[in-house]
């Protein structure tokens, strides 16, 4: 296509777009509540994994070796974990360092402590992995060696919170699908108007041998106006509730005594990508509505 | 050069467009098509402009089998035809240059030779002084010299007129077939479909009568109908 001729197409996207200014508006509202309600979802998912991927990496493993476990077997686990190209550090702790650990815990009430011995505490290691999905397997093979009392590693609360982010993630899905339907619709009718109020002159085009493309383009691009246009809205939108929600959030957690517990995404780390993703929708949404309602009009 | 081999043209509705015609219009010729109302005139020029597929046989424009065309050619049979209907088609929101200049600018043709050929074809139809002028500002008959003048601006090899002064009285009617002459004489094939039996008569072309989707008479230098 020729710059003069891309020239003219935008030019009359542009006209097409204030030709119907009050339809043109309807679309860019109904744009703009579709992708306020999947960018809901979308901080949801971001977040939820954002955190779910926080707490897996502060996850420790602990591992209680037996209390009468002899200094052999000790030793040989010790080197096990030590050799393990999976661990990314570890801490040993003696029974006489455990049991100064309960005193100092228990300082005010030490006859809580009365008849225990460091010889009835275990002797544990904790592991940090260099890698949060191998704690599965790490747990595994850990928990079989001799000595091995028990080993100490959340994974079903871990797993069960993923499959709620997979819950989620199927949700928006579902939810984006429906919405993406409702406004290509919409956005579809609006185009309709357009190509109706110019029916005579795409039929006069048609006559003098315009093709189907040249024809076409105006209208995607009235489409395309119409899904950005949304897009930026309803990304100014969703950044301008974010950041009061997330400083709602940090100050509330921080007086819970929390804010290491929970923490929302901070909005400049994710922005860029949500106004790409709101930008693709949008305008995908529109130049789908656009070829949907030019089609008809072409086969003069 | 068109040509029509055993065409038969059916509705879907039942009804019958043409049938079994076969002919041959050479380059350069000028034709009439003559006939009642709903007697397929305006059949035979859809199957030429490809607004129409025919049902049975062949139609061959230009270079282009009309039959078997795939639908993304048709923008290039149309480029080289000029087409003229009876009630002008011209766009209100663009002035009469603006209206010649479309027609060249959609088949993304050199603003430097849109620039050249607007203005011949409008004086060619006598209307230079009213380039700037809007459709409503005009007469009928200055409307279809701009319509003309928007059919040939691109130098077409066919022009094809359906009822071109179906809706303009008589002198006017005369201006524009005058103008259709003037054009074929200039070497391009003109067809065109017409109720004006005065000016058939007259002007001695050939003539084609069609009556219920049949080609019944193919006469060169003929009149309207066979009755004088």
């Amino acid at each position: 296509m020729k710059i003069r001729t891309m020239k003219y197409m935008v030019k009359e996207g542009f006209i097409n777009t204030q030709r119907n200014l009050l339809m043109s508006l309807a679309s860019v509202s109904m744009v703009i509540a579709s992708l306020l309600i999947f960018g809901l979802f979308l901080m949801l998912i971001i977040n939820f994994s954002y955190n779910l991927n926080r707490l897996k990496a502060q996850m420790e493993i602990v591992v209680f070796l037996e209390p009468d476990v002899t200094q052999l077997e000790a030793d040989s686990i010790e080197l096990k974990i030590k050799n393990d190209e999976r661990v990314l550090a570890y801490v040993k702790k003696t029974k006489e360092q455990a049991y100064a650990e309960l005193l100092q815990i228990y300082l005010e009430d030490a006859e809580i402590l009365e008849g225990l011995s460091p010889d009835f505490l275990s002797p544990s290691f904790t592991v940090h992995l260099k890698n949060v999905d191998d704690s599965a397997a790490f747990t595994e093979e850990i928990s079989k060696l001799q000595g091995v009392e028990d080993v100490s590693y959340p994974y079903e609360s871990l797993k069960k919170l993923s499959t709620v982010l997979n819950w989620i993630n199927a949700g928006s899905m579902v939810v984006l699908t429906l919405l993406l339907v409702i406004s290509v619709s919409i956005i579809a009718n609006t185009i309709k108007l357009t190509v109706y109020a110019r029916r005579r002159e795409i039929e006069i085009m048609k006559y003098v041998g315009a093709s189907d493309w040249f024809i076409r383009w105006p209208f995607i691009i009235e489409g395309v106006i119409i899904g950005f246009a949304g897009a930026l809205t309803s990304f100014i939108l969703t950044s301008y509730l974010y950041n009061s929600l997330e400083s709602y959030v940090n100050s509330h957690t921080l007086e819970y005594g929390i804010s290491d517990l929970i923490k929302l995404v901070p909005l400049g780390n994710v922005s860029g990508q949500i106004f790409i993703i709101y930008a693709i929708i949008g305008m995908v949404m529109g130049s789908v509505g656009s070829v949907i309602s030019v089609r008809k009009h072409l086969n003069v | 050069m068109i040509e029509f081999r055993n065409v038969t043209k059916l509705y879907p509705n039942g009804c019958i467009g043409l049938q079994n015609a076969t002919f041959k219009i050479e380059k350069g010729e000028f034709v009439f098509i003559v006939g009642p109302s709903g007697s397929g005139k305006s059949t035979l020029l859809k199957l030429m402009l490809r607004e129409e597929v025919p049902t049975e046989g062949e139609v061959y424009v230009n270079e282009f089998s009309i039959h078997d065309m795939p639908r993304r050619e048709v923008p290039y049979l149309r480029r080289g035809l000029g087409i003229v209907f009876q009630d002008f088609r011209l766009l209100p929101n663009k002035t009469v240059y603006e209206n010649v200049a479309f027609a060249m600018q959609i088949v993304e043709a050199q603003p430097k030779d849109i620039r050249r050929q607007v203005p011949v074809a409008l004086a060619l139809v006598g209307l230079s002084k009213k380039a700037k002028v809007y459709p409503n500002q005009l007469s009928g008959g200055e409307q279809q010299r701009v319509a003309l003048a928007r059919a040939i601006v691109n130098n077409p090899s066919v022009l094809l007129a359906d009822e071109p002064t179906g809706n303009l009285d008589p002198e006017t009617s005369w201006e524009i077939m005058n103008l259709l002459d003037e054009i074929n004489q200039r070497g391009t094939t003109v067809v065109v479909a017409t109720h004006e039996k005065s000016i058939v008569d007259q002007m001695k072309k050939r003539v084609f009568n069609i009556e219920r989707g049949i080609i019944v008479r193919d006469v060169q230098e003929g009149n309207y109908s066979n009755e004088d």
